[in-house]
């Protein structure tokens, strides 16, 4: 008999660097400490190769111990696997491009980096650290890929391919392309601003006039850098909003910033007045900054994308005449029979063909516990064999297959997400043309009364510099900034200012249920009955022989009430698939699992609408524990708001109809939506905006994506799928249900003052436009108002978050 | 005293123009691609590190020549 004193130690992995249980502890010299036998070999493995500077690197990192790949890496060098993802250049070196699973700091970068550049035949590996993504050159003459995917994995990590296609290009040299633009502007401008110190000093204290010729000259330089360089990007916008005749914030933005430009232009070649050089590109600058920001969010959704495409099986094993071929999925044919191993996914639809399987579906159903499959039932795409290895009929091709439909809805969902149209952007349609309309006839009004061209020149200036839409342009973002600065303070992210306006006026939240409405942990809610130590010590040593997550609650649920635990060496062990576990210890038959399995032995349990666990010594039932997914604290918070403000609260889950109930019952929420597909949750959601109503989608597993990416916001719990995250518009950081209420509490309120806004510039517009046409405002004059109108929009932004 | 500021504007504008080409062409080249990779990179320098980086041209050089001679 083996007896540990189950205790949590503070002792830290040598490799990993995180904590562990001192019982699992493989202690070498004095100081080595391992938490399992795959750090303890990368260990070895670095020190050997004198890769050891890692652990410095490092610092205060950890990393999660060596992942163990099943996946049989001879694959990577199937003809068909380099067909489709090896690229030859022109020198004959062969280029693939990989996501490194495991990667968590900068020193697991260097490390992946060193060893592959260590490796003979290894030409060049770049690794980058935001995406994960690996560029591989190297000489296929020398080295095989598989060998060097083993490299990868005998440190650690894993690799698989991805499809480096056309837009992902585009996407990287769109961002390299604003990098260049906002970093010309951003130098731009802060010359211009460092110059103008001298220019404005010499504006009160007097400066001679070569001088403020030269500084102008300066000035000229910079500002046509920026505006023809760095703004280009909205002579482009605007000109193709014109072709298709629409007026938008760019021309509105290249306009101003022209017209201002021109203006000082007249200045620089001796007109009388001030020049505005630092406006045209401060104006350019502060936009460009924004758009910059819009194209790194929608990489960062792209490359979750890739993430999560190239965890999609690579091939499968096809039977054919009782003979095993390893093929590509679009190779596979309806009617060929696939083999599944443990722990593969299936990767085409079909019908099972063995009598009975396990399958985890929780990436597709959100159902935490592993699914019985008979002969006959369906096996879908994407979900992972749980139980042994078994073969099933493909009633599909890949590209009809449910994993392959999803990836395609979302991509499409992602590239055509309508785009809500801003109210500054409807206003401003019209405000830019009536500009226009006005500045026009004000030159000729004013030239055939006073047949000066300059004077008509310069009132007509004042017109535009004084409608230049700074106020209105920056009316929305500027509240929008505030309003976000004010939900980062509150763990919310949203990841892009316009979702704000389209939160304000959601009419309908659907929410899902696990990981949402409930903790997502399954937790013991009650015993039947009460055991002795030596029972529960057989109790405990059986859940610890399971990795299911109900064993693994059980035993948590033990370790967590009781401090002295033994671990008794058991016999025969013997998982039952879906059922349970059977063993022998000193002669006694110990069986634990479901009410199926307790069927099977005779031995007679009570029905119940909760996952329950029981436990029996030589066929008598000893106890039985009810488990449960408890409901989050702020639910009853949550449903009471929605109800105050008048938003309809739906729950939409995969779950069984009678969970979803008591769960909503026990919640407070009045309508529930049980036993759905993502689709059919996706179709839901579709549903109820034909209908005309305003949708939040809250959830946090792969299984919600679709839906979240058909809602008018999706909002993200912080803990969910990465893919999840990037289709969603709101990240809530911290996981609490108080997130939702503050996001709506604060996009409401932000709403309000983007409104006050547009208002107060709009008022201002109608109040100084007539005054510069009648004459009446000078240029000068009239560039100060309009920085005064600007500053009036951000001091009444700046009291949105006054009130908590 | 004029002469002086245009001497010195014309030396400014010649360093700041020559600094923004070469962050256009870095950028272009994809060095700002990885952000994070680029700040940490400061912290990792170290004479091995460069060692490295040296060696790995060397093969780098080595491998090319060697290809072009088998073609």
């Amino acid at each position: 008999m083996i007896s540990r004193r189950i205790t949590l130690s503070n002792v830290k992995c040598t490799h990993c660097q995180l904590e562990f249980d001192e019982s699992v502890m493989i202690k070498e010299e004095p100081s080595l400490h391992f938490c399992c036998n795959g750090c303890q070999g990368v260990y070895h493995l670095l020190k050997e190769d004198g890769l050891d500077d890692f652990y410095d690197k490092m610092r205060n990192a950890t990393i999660a111990p060596p992942i163990e790949s099943s996946n049989d890496s001879s694959n990577f060098d199937l003809e068909s696997f380099k067909a489709r993802y090896i690229k030859t250049d022109a020198d004959g070196f062969s280029r693939v491009d990989l996501v490194i699973e495991g990667i968590h700091c900068a020193a697991c970068v260097w490390l992946n980096e060193k060893i592959l550049h260590q490796t003979e035949g290894v030409l060049e590996a770049s690794i980058n650290f935001s995406n994960n993504k690996a560029k591989i050159v190297w000489d296929e003459e020398v080295i095989p890929l598989s060998q060097i995917i083993e490299k990868i994995r005998s440190i650690g990590y894993n690799a698989y391919p991805y499809d480096y296609n056309e837009v992902s290009q585009q996407a990287v040299e769109s961002k390299r392309d604003y990098i260049t633009r906002v970093g010309v502007a951003i130098f731009g401008t802060m010359n211009i601003m460092m110059i103008d110190v001298a220019k404005y000093a010499g504006f009160f204290s007097g400066m001679d006039t070569n001088i403020l010729h030269m500084i102008h000259i300066v000035e000229f330089i910079f500002s046509t850098m920026v505006l023809f360089y760095s703004g280009w990007v909205f002579f482009k916008g605007a000109y193709y909003g014109l072709k298709n005749k629409i007026i938008n914030m760019d021309l509105l933005v290249s306009g101003g910033a022209t017209i201002t430009y021109i203006y000082s232009l007249t200045i620089l070649f001796g007109a009388k007045g001030h020049s505005y050089f630092d406006s045209v590109s401060m104006i350019i600058m502060f936009v460009l900054v924004g758009k910059y920001l819009e194209v790194l969010g929608k990489k960062s959704a792209m490359d979750s994308m890739d993430k999560m495409k190239s965890q999609i099986p690579l091939e499968a094993t096809v039977v054919e005449n009782g003979v095993k071929k390893v093929v590509m999925l679009d190779q596979i044919k309806v009617g060929d029979i696939i083999e599944v191993k443990n722990g593969e996914k299936a990767s085409v639809d079909g019908q099972s063909i063995v009598d009975v399987s396990t399958f985890d579906e929780s990436s597709l159903s959100g159902e935490s516990l592993p699914v019985e499959k008979r002969k006959g039932d369906v096996v879908f795409s994407g979900t992972i064999n749980t139980g042994t290895v078994m073969r099933y009929e493909a009633t599909k091709n890949y590209a009809n297959s449910t994993l392959s439909t999803m990836m395609n809805l979302l991509e499409d969902s992602l590239a055509s997400k309508p785009k809500i149209e801003e109210v500054t952007n409807e206003l401003s349609k019209y405000f830019s043309l009536t500009i226009i309309v006005l500045a026009i006839l004000t030159y000729v009004g004013w030239y055939f009364f006073s047949g000066d061209f300059e004077k008509s020149l310069i009132i007509t200036i004042s017109v535009i510099v004084i409608a230049c839409p700074c106020a209105l342009a920056l009316a929305t973002p500027i509240a929008s900034l505030v309003g976000i600065s004010w939900a980062t303070e509150k763990g919310l992210l949203f990841k892009e200012a316009k979702f704000i306006e389209t939160f304000a006026q959601a009419t309908t939240v659907v929410v899902d249920k696990t990981g949402t409405i409930t903790e997502g942990d399954l937790t013991v809610r009650s015993q039947s009955a009460k055991l002795d130590s030596d029972t529960l010590n057989l109790l405990y040593s059986l859940v610890e022989a399971s990795t299911h997550p109900v064993s693994r609650s059980i035993r948590n649920y033990i370790s967590g009430s009781v401090e002295d635990i033994k671990i008794l060496e058991l016999e025969k062990i013997e998982q039952l698939s879906s059922q349970g576990v059977q063993a022998f210890y000193q002669g006694k038959k110990l069986l634990g699992g479901n009410a199926k399995l307790m069927e099977t032995q005779g031995i007679l349990v009570k029905e119940s609408d909760h996952t329950v666990y029981h436990f029996a010594i030589d066929g008598v039932l000893l106890s039985s524990f009810e488990l449960e997914d408890s409901i989050k604290e702020d639910v009853e918070a949550l449903v009471n708001y929605f109800k105050s403000i008048d938003v309809e609260m739906v729950m939409a889950t995969g779950d069984h109809a009678n969970v979803a109930n008591r769960v909503a019952k026990e919640a407070g929420i009045e309508k529930v939506y049980a036993e759905m597909s993502p689709i059919d949750k996706a179709e839901y959601i579709s549903k109820l905006k034909e209908e005309g109503k305003r949708v939040v989608m809250v959830g946090d597993g792969i299984n919600d994506t679709l839906a979240l990416s058909k809602a008018d916001i999706a909002i993200a719990m912080g803990s969910g799928a990465d893919v999840a995250l990037a289709v969603s518009d709101v990240v809530i950081l911290n996981n609490s249900l108080k997130g939702i209420k503050d996001s709506f509490i604060i996009s409401r309120r932000t709403y309000k003052f983007i409104k006050q806004n547009l208002m107060l510039s709009l008022v201002y517009n109608v109040v100084t436009i007539p005054l510069a046409m009648a004459g009446y405002v000078m240029p000068l004059v009239a560039a100060l108002s309009m920085s005064l109108s600007s500053l009036m929009v951000v001091g009444n932004s700046m009291r949105i978050k006054q009130k908590d | 005293m004029n002469d002086v500021l245009e001497l010195e504007l014309i030396v400014g504008f010649i360093i700041s123009f020559t600094l923004i080409g070469i962050f256009v062409a870095s950028a272009k080249k994809g060095n700002f691609d990885d952000q994070k990779k680029l700040m940490d990179g400061m912290l990792f320098d170290s004479p091995n590190d460069l060692q490295a980086a040296a060696e790995k041209e060397r093969k780098q050089e080595a491998m090319r020549a060697k290809k072009q001679a088998n073609k």
